[in-house]
């Protein structure tokens, strides 16, 4: 048993990239490229931010259209982001899609299949990418 | 009292691949390996498809409209990981993400398909996919 009491890691020869061994033994991954960079859970009736990390706000654009605003940028806006939501009541497909991403923030949309959006009371959006 | 650490490489001691991390809340633990997206990317799905941006994704190849095939650089240890994506709506009255209809998902890379909902395929210009699981 080997444990390490420490506040905040940080590359040697990059700062930003730490290699780490993965699951089989065999392989590496990077750590900083393979953290979630942002979530959040909101409820878009409200709407209201339920919980979140690396998101400092979030605003209503329109019907089912949010913006979260990261609190630390990302390098470019080239991430990868996904989410679901609640179907509720709504029996016709429920679909999560987004769009006017930037580095500072991005925006998650819930369609519906007649080609409307829908606020949902419960969605979540999970962030991939570089941090800036 | 700040106390950082400057390390180019991280390797369990006991078992390489596994590395235990207090939680948030200061009483459990979770895994530092099984905790990170092994796959992540953002593309260009549409005439000529183009990766802007990617995490050990080695190809991405044109199955047809609105199919795709993304490959890993680093292999998944098995096919029961999880992947998530989305995509822009791209003008479409309805879309949707999903893998395709065998769940064609192996060790070294997952076809996906964005469609309306006709279950036609349509290209797409931005597919963003996310993966966690055991690399092998």
């Amino acid at each position: 048993m080997s444990t390490i009491l420490v506040n905040t890691l940080t590359g040697t020869g990059n700062a930003g990239s730490i290699v780490v061994t993965g699951e089989g033994n065999s392989t590496t991954t990077n750590l900083q490229q393979g953290l979630a960079k942002q979530w959040g859970r909101i409820n878009q009736d409200t709407p209201a931010i339920l919980d979140s990390f690396n998101s400092s706000s979030l605003t209503d654009i329109g019907t089912g259209t949010h913006r979260f605003v990261f609190t630390n940028n990302m390098g470019n806006a080239n991430y990868a982001c996904s989410g679901m939501a609640q179907a509720e009541a709504v029996a016709r497909g429920t679909q999560y899609t987004n769009s006017s991403n930037n580095s500072t923030s991005l925006v998650e949309r819930i369609d519906i299949e007649d080609g409307g959006t829908r606020d949902a009371g419960n969605s979540a959006t999970i962030t991939c990418g570089d941090l800036a | 009292m700040a106390s950082i650490l400057k390390v180019d490489t991280i390797t369990g001691v006991s078992t390489a691949g596994s590395i235990a991390v207090t939680g948030e809340g200061n009483s459990t633990t979770t895994n530092l390996q099984q905790g990170l997206a092994k796959v992540w990317i953002n593309f260009d799905g549409q005439s000529t498809i183009a990766t802007r941006d990617s995490h050990n994704s080695s190809s991405i190849s044109d199955d047809g409209t609105g199919q795709y095939t993304t490959s890993y650089t680093s292999n998944m240890a098995s096919v029961s990981y999880a992947a998530s994506g989305s995509h822009n709506r791209n003008g479409l009255s309805s879309t949707t993400f999903s893998n395709d209809s065998s769940w064609a998902a192996t060790t070294s890379g997952i076809a996906s398909i964005t469609a309306d909902s006709t279950n036609t395929g349509r290209d797409c210009d931005a597919v963003l996919i996310s993966i966690l699981g055991d690399l092998a």
